[in-house]
């Protein structure tokens, strides 16, 4: 993958490819990313993010999301998403419009969420370009 | 300097991650309600209340369940302190998934003109326990305090009194003629449904007792405030004998300590009557009831026509003294087993028990009829009104609570429609 291919945010089919991508790649994208796994504790923390919350990797990783990382989203909104895909074996791909508190700043952005059945890791990406 | 500034960094983060995890939201907001800065659980708090994605203002997020921040903040008038401490705000039947709050706790503390923090907690759970303490205890009080008089009746399976005795004599007045009469005639008149009275002995059954508080009526016809509390007894082999016993008691001396705190809780700062948490709380356990035995039951939503105009041309104390008598109307049109609730700035609600659309309707144009003739003189400003209302009643399809108000307040905006000073029921 090159600069000029780099991952959309909007793009379709982005869980396989955000799956194939290396920690380097993530970094790279101009979107926050954060991945948890199935009892929710971050693997994957993009440097877009990690700039945006400025919080560092390694800060994050680790953590459980909906609770030390991101409290913002545990509500029906995101996490009860995430809760309902699983429980039901469901694939996972929705944009909602949402107010994160970046550095306490309220910040309205487009989230996306993805989860695949049968896979762990699922994703939040954070677009601010609205 | 260099590791000043990188250990200046991390303190930064540090800090930044002390707030991102703070279990508490904490907001920092304008005397606008403009929100400046906040934390993750703000947000977590607050979308789900947002209609359109946005969050930008912490009093439009909050206004359909506390109307009145706007003005609690506006009319604050010294240059700093605490404008409300742990103000409990009922978000209603209306959240979408069990993990979300039911009931919020706000402090504001003004801190300059132009600056507040604003402090949110979910108290959920914490109510729901108080809850379970306050009828713990309102169950000791029955059994062990004060007990220098009481009266003990006994009722038959079908709450009729069984028999007479000298202490249902001394507390409550009656003599024999009581005797296979149901156990509301110690309930005032408009205080107790047939249904409810089956109610509660079913209760009785499930949970082992029923208690009550409120207003009990001797013989002669005077009131006095008392609890009552019907405990089912053992079946005698023959299947006679009484099924429950009542307990009644005198506890007019010590309603005045209770009633502060129940209002202080339960009703409207406004206007007196009940406030949303206490409606949603008495109308959840009513529609549970039917739900469990289905019986006629309405529900009326009415809101003031033109309130904006009203605040804007005559301003807002006046608004706030159309709401009073609003709400004083209301209170004199019910019954007292019927839960009048002011909910929204300018919205009232009524959950009629035992009682079916034509009678819900018949009742609700007379009172709609007798606003729009009265004229208020407030200030030397002669101010008329009009309301409109919306009623549904509850079906087999309807689901819950919200159901029922969605179907009222879809009635409402018809009546609204169709040229206000009118109630329409729902079709």
């Amino acid at each position: 993958m090159n600069a000029v291919l780099k991952l959309q945010f909007a793009e379709a089919e982005l869980y396989g490819q955000l799956e194939e991508c290396t920690d380097a790649e993530l970094d790279d994208l101009e979107f926050g990313v954060i991945g948890f796994d199935s009892e929710t504790i971050v693997r994957r923390y993009g440097a877009y993010e990690s700039r945006m919350a400025g919080l560092s990797k390694d800060r994050v990783v680790g953590m459980p999301f909906f609770t030390a990382v991101a409290p913002c989203m545990n509500n029906f909104l995101v996490a009860q998403r995430f809760d309902d895909a699983a429980a039901g074996a469901a694939a996972l791909d929705a944009v909602l419009d949402y107010v994160l508190t970046l550095r306490m700043r309220p910040a309205k952005v487009k989230l996306r969420l993805l989860a695949q059945p049968h896979h762990s890791m699922r994703y939040v990406l954070v677009n601010r370009a609205v | 300097m260099q590791t000043d500034a990188a250990e200046m960094a991390a303190e930064y983060q540090a800090l930044l991650q002390f707030l991102y995890m703070s279990p508490v939201g904490l907001a920092q907001i304008t005397g606008e309600g403009e929100i400046v800065m906040m934390n993750p659980v703000s947000s977590q708090l607050l979308m789900p209340l947002s209609n359109d994605g946005e969050l930008t203002n912490l009093f439009t997020a909050l206004e359909n369940f506390a109307p009145d921040l706007r003005h609690h903040v506006s009319s604050f008038s010294a240059p700093r302190g605490t404008v409300c401490d742990g103000l409990r705000i009922e978000l209603g039947p209306f959240t979408r998934s069990e993990r979300d709050p039911k009931v919020l706790s706000l402090t504001l503390l003004k801190l300059e003109a132009n600056r507040l923090m604003a402090v949110l907690n979910d108290i959920t759970q914490q109510i729901k326990h108080e809850r379970q303490l306050r009828q713990n205890e309102a169950w000791i009080n029955a059994i062990i305090v004060g007990v220098t008089d009481y009266a003990l009746v006994s009722l038959d399976r079908e709450g009729r009194v069984e028999s007479w005795n000298e202490s249902l004599g001394r507390v409550t007045g009656f003599g024999g003629e009581a005797v296979g009469k149901p156990y509301s005639i110690f309930y005032p008149e408009g205080c107790i449904t047939a249904h409810r009275v089956t109610d509660r002995l079913s209760e009785a059954d499930e949970s082992g007792w029923s208690l009550d508080d409120g207003w009990r009526q001797r013989a002669d016809g005077t009131r006095f405030w008392g609890t009552a509390m019907i405990a089912p007894l053992p079946l005698q082999h023959d299947g006679k004998g009484p099924a429950y016993c009542l307990i009644i008691r005198d506890i007019t001396d010590k309603r005045e300590a209770t009633e502060h705190l129940r209002r202080a809780s339960e009703c409207d700062h406004l206007t007196g009557i009940a406030n949303r948490r206490a409606f949603f709380e008495a109308a959840d356990l009513e529609v549970v009831r039917w739900q469990k035995a289905p019986r006629p039951l309405s529900l009326l939503m009415f809101d003031a026509d033109h309130f904006k105009e009203i605040n804007d041309r005559y301003g807002h104390p006046a608004g706030d003294s159309v709401l009073r008598h609003f709400a004083a109307m209301l209170t004199l049109t019910f019954r007292e087993c019927d839960i009048v609730a002011r909910i929204g700035g300018e919205e009232f609600a009524v959950l009629l028990p035992s009682t079916g659309t034509p009678g819900a309707l018949a009742v609700a144009s007379r009172l709609i009829s007798a606003v729009a003739v009265q004229t208020l003189e407030i200030d030397g400003q002669r101010i008329s009104y009009t309301v409109s209302g919306g009623l549904a009643t509850m079906e087999p399809e309807v689901t819950g609570l919200a159901g029922l108000m969605k179907r009222a307040d879809q009635a409402l905006y018809a009546a609204k429609n169709s040229g206000r000073n009118r109630v329409q029921s729902f079709a």
